[in-house]
């Protein structure tokens, strides 16, 4: 570190005469569109391939080759660190090459990517998945690479005025994420790849008219040739897919029905939508099994099934008559209705509709039903779905966002507020659900729920329960329960009822100002004439033997013969015996009197969390049970942390895992490949290339903040922004366009600060630290507050809320490079950026990982202290060399 | 006159033997319940399933390591149970390139979304509903065709029902050309490519149904043709880590009927068996590493 010795820079080292490449003031603007362009193209490209892997397989490996294929800026950078004279003399055609190949690579990776059929249900079983997993990422990489040996170039030969053309970069990919977002309206997923497609092109003509040369034009019109016809022409001649939906999405499912018809189709950031109609279709989620010995018949063709990203079905119901909607009374989401009589309902998620029609047809006298999902209600609104429905929509008052936002910022009051099975898709995906803000879901979801509800009013919530071990339902108890302690601690033991089927759903209902002996009366009878299991209500006895052998069954269930778990007793790593085949004693978990061990399990959390000794229960329990917040709103993310090691071995068990388990895997792939990359240059010139620059070590620490920071905060703000914009896709779209603009235009400005940087740079990085810090704690609370607005407004207030730090976060980058630029390290210079890309796709895996495990809060907090560490690393920075300083 | 005899009783040999081997063409013996391999020894088994099945010696070596893994987990309940298994090609019924991995303890992908679920968890299965000779059993989503081949070995009435008829038909054409080539046990399953949520009225009232299709609920058609007394399996869950729900109907003495959940496992916690790769007959870890 002795090197490293802040050494101030002289201000007139600054202002050398730019050794940048020689351009003529036009020839420099169309540079700088080109790069804004073509560093739109790369994100464009980067968004398209999530779309894809969401509609045709699953998003979470989306995210994972992505993450991975940026890896390419670090590639890059290793290799134009180590070859930098050889670029430096052809950097001119260099560019221009990799320009040319990114339109072609991006389609033929695409191509590929489908043609391979990767199946993620089989990543465990079939060997082959893993390798199709990595020509996958190997596939992707190629475009990438070629954009970022592009932009590389292009800022070598910008080194002493890095802060315009990363203004370019910055501004150019932030517009053309907002692009992008417009363009889902107009293109299927499957043709997305025409925006990042387009924006190349125009990068194109852009460098030919700048520093590519005309002459350029002809080779990149035959590129864009090969490109568009390779997509539109040849793909569909040879018989390739341009997206190829796995054969385990649901959609796949209702395609192959005898008598399947889509009958309704539309494409936008919600989602793409399809509709399909089918006999085939049945759907009573949750539906009692005496339906069978009660009903006569089920209603027949009453269904159409509704796919968001190839996803579900949801089930749309026909206008039904009262004969055929008698199976209702079999459902569980009719519960509120046993006890209330003409109630107010509110349905906090529309979703197919169920729960609406359940509430119309139950005697309900008057109906609200929000719904966050634009392109749902629009669809409803539309010719097919609103004849089939009866326009169930006008019969009812309909709020086109959150229900939760609504009921927070009305005074009005409920007598039934409904949240029943609104995620059911996600939660029964086979290949797994990914890491999710389920914020409808969270403990300040429910207290709002709760304060919403008229005396005496019902809040019911049913959730699928088919899980075992149980995970998605204790999360939800426990919510449910730290809500109520919080609205009303002293009639929590009287204000649940809670009742279960096994391998089905569980409903949990929470009246406010507590049960009386005749309404839970009436609702045991109900459950008895259903058949569902008793989890809980007040005055409930719960046996305490059954604990501990409930508690290490699970345990012995998911960990038995693994390292540190229980041994197995079986002879082949288990002791499965069967009931029918061994009459001997149970080895764990046998439960008294026939009652299964996931119904203990529910019981066993009703009396600990009513009695207060939950988190004991829970540290026992073999996965993590803790409560969903706003800071941390999952689902996912059920195995606990210190248990990661002891499942490796059997990860089919933990197949709806999946995805927070890719999150780990992207995590340490991400680190393994970055540090492979940055060890590159270390290795070849630590003592040679970079043998004169002054302060490496701490310029490589000041980048890797940056990286991993800037990245953290975007990533954190994109899952924060999902509750006030209800959407993942357009909370990444606004993110994206809003830090990158805002810091662009940061990057901008942040050449006149130049001169007095030693004083300036400090306080940015308070400020920044400062701002950031702010956000971890309170930026909820301003999300909280404008949900309620019209979605244009609160779009803007978001773009307001991103624009401060954003700006701020501008400065660093930019002022730093050009600093090394002008100081003549200009090996650091491109291998500064290499740390950075490393260290943002590390950040972007890490970024989930402390989310799941401390709070979204918790990643930007970190994010402000690597800002705050910046600080200091600053001053290597400007460090001058000796023989600079000599000379 | 001896000579002609001799003449025609070879020529009628002749002509039997020709019969006989297209009647039967792969498989020696026809099936009977009399069949009963030998369960004591691979050697002794692959060597009869070489003579009276005509099947590969590569396969029934796979199959019977697997049964040795089967009966260690006390899968097969009992020795009918051990005997379906051994009895059912497998790898008649998974797709060419799988071919290598038909005996894997494993569900493999046979198209159409669908999979052949794991050995494991066929015999678990079947071994709970416990279908005895006589018995109606109705599988709702033929699939591969793999557990109806299964049943066949227990019970001489099995009726099942594809929803995707494209494999409907493909299964179908696996019987066909398997009873063409001798099983002719197979010729005891009814198949059809309908909508499984109705069940098959024709043929009900059902003593044993195992559902094998994703549902939200259990149809009420089905329970509608389940004998009093009758047992209802179906899978819940992601492939790898399936429970298996267990339902059970009963008749009350004053005709009221009643269902009972559980799972197979008859209300205890058991611990999964991560998929295990066999080499020989020994277990050399798992899929994951």
């Amino acid at each position: 570190m002795n090197d490293a010795s802040p050494i101030a820079a002289d201000a007139s080292l600054l202002e050398r005469p730019s050794d940048d490449a020689v351009l003529t003031g036009r020839e420099r603007l169309w540079l700088y569109f080109a790069v804004g362009l073509g560093a739109g193209a790369v994100i464009a490209l980067q968004i398209d391939i999530m779309r894809v892997f969401s509609v045709g397989s699953w998003a979470h490996f989306g995210s994972l080759v992505v993450s991975l294929a940026m890896l390419g800026f670090g590639l890059t950078s290793a290799v134009m660190t180590v070859a930098k004279d050889w670029f430096v003399r052809h950097w001119r055609g260099a560019a221009s090459v990799a320009l040319g190949l990114f339109g072609p690579l991006a389609v033929a990776a695409n191509l590929t990517v489908q043609k391979l059929g990767f199946n993620a249900i089989f990543l465990v079983s079939d060997p082959t998945q893993k390798w199709k997993l990595l020509q996958m990422f190997v596939a992707e990489l190629t475009p990438f690479l070629a954009g970022a040996v592009f932009l590389g170039c292009v800022f070598l030969k910008s080194n002493r005025t890095f802060g315009r053309v990363y203004f370019a970069d910055l501004a150019g990919s932030g517009i053309c994420g907002l692009i992008f977002l417009a363009a889902m309206y107009v293109f299927v997923p499957a043709n997305l790849i025409v925006v990042p497609l387009l924006l190349w092109l125009a990068a194109c003509v852009a460098w030919s008219f700048g520093p590519g040369g005309r002459a350029a034009l002809v080779p990149y019109a035959v590129a864009g040739a090969l490109a568009f016809g390779g997509h539109f022409l040849l793909a569909p001649a040879f018989g390739l897919k341009t997206l190829a939906v796995n054969d385990y999405k649901g959609v796949s499912y209702a395609r192959k029905f005898p008598d399947a018809k889509k009958v309704f189709e539309s494409a936008s950031p919600f989602g793409y939508l399809e509709v399909y109609s089918s006999s085939y279709l049945h759907f009573a989620p949750g539906l009692s099994d005496n339906a069978g010995f009660s009903l006569p018949t089920m209603p027949v063709n009453a269904y159409l099934g509704m796919y968001i990203d190839s996803d579900g079905p949801i089930g749309v119901m026909r206008d039904l008559t009262d004969k055929e909607t008698a199976y209702f009374r079999f459902l569980p989401m009719v519960y509120p209705y046993v006890i209330k009589k003409d109630p107010k309902t509110f349905i906090t998620q529309f979703g197919g509709g169920i729960s609406t029609e359940v509430a119309l047809h139950s005697g309900a006298k008057d109906v609200t039903v929000a719904e966050g999902n634009r392109a749902v209600l629009e669809a409803f609104r539309r010719p097919v779905l609103r004849d089939f429905t009866g326009d169930i929509l006008s019969k009812v008052r309909v709020i086109p966002y959150e229900g939760r936002h609504f009921l927070a910022s009305t005074s009005e009051k409920f007598d039934v507020v409904d949240l029943s099975l609104a995620d059911s898709v996600g939660l029964s995906n086979p290949g797994g659900f990914a890491i999710v803000e389920k914020f409808p879901y969270t403990k300040e979801a429910m207290e709002t729920y709760m304060r919403a509800l008229a005396p005496g009013g019902v809040l019911s919530v049913t959730l699928w329960n088919k899980e075992e071990p149980p995970k998605s339902v204790l999360k939800l108890y426990a919510t449910m329960a730290g809500a109520a302690r919080a609205v009303d601690p002293d009639h929590i033991a009287n204000s649940f009822f809670v009742a279960s089927s096994y391998l089905s759903t569980a409903t949990v209902l929470y009246k406010n100002g507590g049960f009386t002996p005749e309404e839970i009366a009436k609702l045991r009878d109900h459950t008895r004439a259903m058949s569902f299991d008793e989890i809980y209500y007040p005055g409930f006895v719960y046996d305490g033997s059954q604990t501990d052998a409930t508690l290490q069954g699970y345990i012995e269930q998911i960990f038995a013969g693994a390292a540190g778990g229980p041994p197995a007793s079986g002879g082949n790593g288990a002791s499965a015996t069967d009931a029918a085949a061994d009459d001997a004693a149970p080895p764990s978990g046998k439960a008294d009197d026939g009652v299964l061990p996931a119904t203990v399990m529910g019981r066993l959390a009703w009396h600990a969390l009513i009695a207060g000794d939950w988190p004991d229960v829970a540290s026992r329990y073999v996965f993590n049970t803790h409560e969903l917040t706003n800071d941390r709103p999952y689902f996912a993310a059920y195995v606990k942390t210190g248990d990661l090691p002891r499942v490796t071995d059997r990860l089919e068990l933990l197949q709806d895992e999946w995805g927070y388990l890719l999150i780990w895997a992207t995590l340490g792939v991400a680190c393994l490949t970055a540090t492979v990359l940055l060890a590159i240059p270390v290795i070849w010139g630590w003592r040679t290339i970079f043998s004169k620059s002054r302060g490496k070590a701490l310029t490589v620490l000041y980048f890797a903040c940056l990286g991993a920071g800037y990245i953290m905060v975007e990533v954190g703000l994109i899952a924060h922004f999902v509750m006030a914009l209800g959407n993942p896709t357009v909370s990444a779209s606004v993110l994206i366009t809003g830090m990158l603009v805002f810091s662009g235009l940061g990057a901008l400005v942040s050449e006149r600060i130049l001169p007095y940087m030693r004083v300036a740079m400090p306080a940015i990085f308070l400020a920044i630290g400062g701002l950031l810090l702010s956000y971890a704690l309170f930026v909820n609370l301003a999300l909280d507050g404008i949900a309620a607005l019209p979605y244009g407004e609160r779009l803007v207030l978001c773009f307001v809320l991103i624009a401060p730090p954003a700006f701020l976060m501008g400065f660093p980058m930019p002022t730093a490079m050009t600093t090394l630029g002008r100081l003549g390290k200009d090996a650091l210079f491109i291998w500064a950026w290499g740390v950075n890309g490393c260290f943002s796709v590390i950040g972007a895996a890490a970024a989930p990982v402390i989310a799941t495990n401390f709070g979204l809060g918790a990643v930007i907090e970190i994010a402000a202290f690597a800002y705050l560490l910046a600080l200091p690393a600053f001053f290597g920075v400007i460090a001058v060399d000796k023989s600079v300083a000599n000379a | 006159m001896r000579r002609r005899e001799f003449l025609a009783g070879a020529a009628g040999l002749f002509g039997a033997a020709c019969l006989t081997r297209a009647a039967v063409a792969n498989v020696p013996t026809p099936y009977s319940l009399d069949l009963n391999p030998p369960m004591d020894s691979k050697e002794k088994f692959i060597a009869w399933g070489v003579a009276q099945r005509g099947e590969d010696p590569k396969f029934l070596a796979e199959r019977f390591d697997r049964f040795q893994a089967m009966v260690r987990n006390e899968d097969l309940l009992n020795d009918r149970h051990k005997r379906a298994f051994l009895l059912t090609p497998r790898e008649k019924f998974v797709l060419q390139q799988n071919l290598g991995r038909a005996y894997d303890h494993a569900f493999l992908d046979i198209g159409f979304g669908v999979t052949i679920s794991g050995p494991h968890i066929v015999g678990r299965m079947t071994s709970n509903i416990d279908p005895k000779q006589g018995e109606k059993v109705l599988e709702v989503g033929t699939g591969s065709g793999y557990q109806s081949a299964y049943l066949s070995h227990l019970t001489d009435k099995v009726y099942s029902i594809e929803i995707i008829k494209p494999l409907a038909e493909r299964t179908r054409g696996i019987y066909d050309g398997l009873i063409k080539d001798g099983y002719n046990e197979f010729g005891e399953i009814t198949s059809k490519a309908a909508d499984g949520y109705y069940g098959w009225e024709e043929f009900g009232p059902f003593d044993k149904i195992i559902v094998t299709c994703g549902i939200d609920h259990v149809p009420p058609p089905l329970l509608q043709q389940l004998k009093p007394g009758g047992i209802m399996v179906i899978p819940v869950g992601p492939p790898g880590a399936q429970r298996v729900l267990k339902v059970v109907k009963t008749e009350a003495s004053d005709g009221q009927m009643t269902v009972a959940r559980s799972d197979i496992y008859g209300g205890r916690i058991v611990p999964f068996v991560p998929f295990t790769k066999l080499e020989g007959d020994q277990i050399v870890g798992t899929h994951n590493n």
